[in-house]
């Protein structure tokens, strides 16, 4: 196992408000580097723990909690948000309510947290470049963020995030509220970042897509840890489905051709590898 | 630079490159010097000035407008009511039937209208030439807590987002059969429905904005923040301030020696 960059020991959480704990004793650990998703019907938890990974829980919610987060040796609860958003980031649904609503353009927008961090004006303009490149708004950087449609809003939250230089990103189904070319857009960007050793944490209800990038997956069911694996021994365990969890149509394709016989091969989850089995089967 | 909230529209001028501090100083100093001058003569020339300094400004246009769309029916108003009706009227000027106009409520609407004038001219001309980002970075640069400066940029920014959430919430309560168009009575009735719906959408956006500021650093404490607007203060405007506080004392000094009688 390479090294830890996120630990999460047994940990509870309750909303003041409510009576039942919205997460019940959980543990896990993220490796760096890699790309670990979280799953689960609505209601399972999901948000609350991305909310108590950046620290939003308990310095923002309100509740009983109970048990340890630790970013990169920092534990959540002793740090505040602002010191913990230099080791992780969070973006979430509505693009808009990602906005500081302080800046004219886009570049201001960027430039936000790195303004509240006291940043140098020029060491500002550079980043600010770069991020841009890299979220590939560059084009619209003298544009009021108002004006970019959703998905360019959301790669504006996504660049604003990640200008923090977080080791760690968490997306909190950040892909909900776009088309599915802006999805697929904010994608390809987490999936390059990734590639660059920023270790992602994604919450997604496209099972697709969830399979075909996690390294690891963790499936939540009413607060509680059900399953965590790679993504192969996740979607073919049959009482998944029982967790409210949809399963990626390649795997279904899989799971029907072996129980009418047709092939043996293991359960794939990727276009090209299922069109090959399905290829192989009618041969057969 | 993008249009926001205010009424700022780049267009590249010597005024818009002043810094915003100089802007704010000519305010007051201008405005805050009319009034405590004891007679409207200074008020008038400023204003004749103000009319270069739109001309300057690209605003002339706008700026008569507005200066005469609010001078007229001010002096209108003030000089019916101090004219005719100052206690302190002692020489008539003028009598129309039963009305007599005295001097010194003229004079008295006229110091008023010139003041009011000259806050109205200068603060027109600012908003018009200065960039709402520019002017908090300039204000934060100059010791405004960092928290008021977003209260006013936020305040500010925050509404077009209110009226575009407005605008769907009443197309989707239209889409459902809610009569949204018609008359003054049915646009007014239109509004309410739509208030449970905007309130509590506003709180929700409240709370995930606030999630979002605090994982930007909104909270960091003992840090002099930073912006991405440079506000430079060039040669012209230490020359300007130095001409707008001296333009001050010397207007208080000549306050003071006409009040004493001096001159």
């Amino acid at each position: 196992m390479g090294k830890v960059v996120l630990e999460v020991k047994d940990f509870s959480f309750r909303y003041r408000q409510t009576k039942q704990k919205a997460i019940k004793n959980i543990s896990f650990q993220v490796e760096e580097g890699s790309f670990f998703c979280i799953i689960g019907a609505n209601g399972s938890g999901k948000s609350t723990l991305c909310n108590a990974l950046v620290g939003l829980i308990p310095h923002y919610f309100v509740g009983k909690m109970s048990g340890e987060v630790f970013v990169n040796g920092m534990k959540v609860e002793d740090s505040t948000i602002a010191d913990l958003s230099a080791k992780i980031g969070l973006v979430f649904q509505n693009p808009f309510n990602q906005l500081s609503y302080t800046a004219g353009t886009v570049a201001e927008e960027l430039a936000y947290g790195l303004g509240n961090r006291g940043v140098s004006h020029e060491e500002m303009v550079k980043k600010v470049e770069y991020v841009a490149k890299l979220m590939r708004i560059d084009h619209v950087i003298h544009k009021n963020p108002l004006e970019l449609s959703g998905g360019q809003i959301q790669r504006v939250a996504l660049g604003s995030t990640f200008i923090m230089e977080p080791r760690v990103l968490v997306l909190d189904e950040c892909t909900t509220q776009l088309d599915p070319l802006g999805s697929e857009e904010i994608f390809d960007i987490v999936k390059s970042l990734n590639q660059k050793g920023i270790t992602v944490i994604m919450v997604d209800h496209e099972m697709e897509r969830v399979a075909r990038c996690a390294d690891k997956i963790m499936v939540l069911d009413g607060g509680e840890i059900v399953a965590i694996d790679i993504p192969e021994r996740i979607f073919e365990t049959p009482d998944i489905v029982k967790h409210r969890i949809g399963v990626p149509d390649y795997v279904k394709i899989c799971q029907s051709l072996r129980e009418k016989g047709y092939t043996k091969r293991e359960i794939e989850i990727a276009e090209e590898p299922t069109i090959e089995l399905v290829k192989e089967a009618l041969k057969g | 630079m993008a249009k926001i909230s205010n009424s700022f529209v780049p267009k590249d001028t010597i005024i818009e490159e002043l810094n915003p501090m100089t802007k704010i100083l000519a305010v007051f100093s201008l405005g805050l010097g009319t009034l405590i001058f004891p007679n409207s003569w200074l008020g008038l020339i400023i204003i004749i000035g103000l009319f270069f300094v739109a001309y300057l400004a690209k605003t002339l246009k706008d700026f008569t407008k507005i200066m005469f769309g609010f001078g007229i029916p001010i002096t209108v108003m003030l000089m019916f009511i101090q004219g005719c009706y100052s206690p302190k009227n002692v020489t008539i000027i003028a009598e129309f039937g039963f009305l007599q106009v005295g001097l010194e409520g003229v004079l008295y609407a006229f110091k008023i209208i010139s003041t009011l004038l000259v806050f109205l001219g200068t603060f027109y001309i600012m908003n018009k030439t200065t960039y709402t980002g520019k002017l908090v970075a300039a204000l934060t640069n100059s010791g405004l807590p960092p928290k008021a400066g977003y209260l006013v940029l936020a305040s500010l920014n925050v509404v077009p987002q209110m009226q575009r959430r407005m605008e769907v919430i009443q197309e989707a309560q239209g889409a459902r059969g809610v009569e949204i168009g018609g008359g003054i009575i049915a646009r007014i009735k239109a509004y309410i429905p739509l208030l449970g719906p905007v309130v509590m959408s506003a709180l929700t956006d409240a709370q995930e904005r606030g999630m979002t500021l605090e994982t930007r650093g909104f909270g960091i404490t003992g840090v002099k923040q930073t912006s991405y607007v440079e506000v430079t203060q060039s040669n012209l405007d230490r020359i300007l301030k130095a001409i707008l506080i001296l333009f001050f004392i010397i207007v208080v000094i000549l306050t003071v020696l006409m009040k004493l009688n001096i001159i």
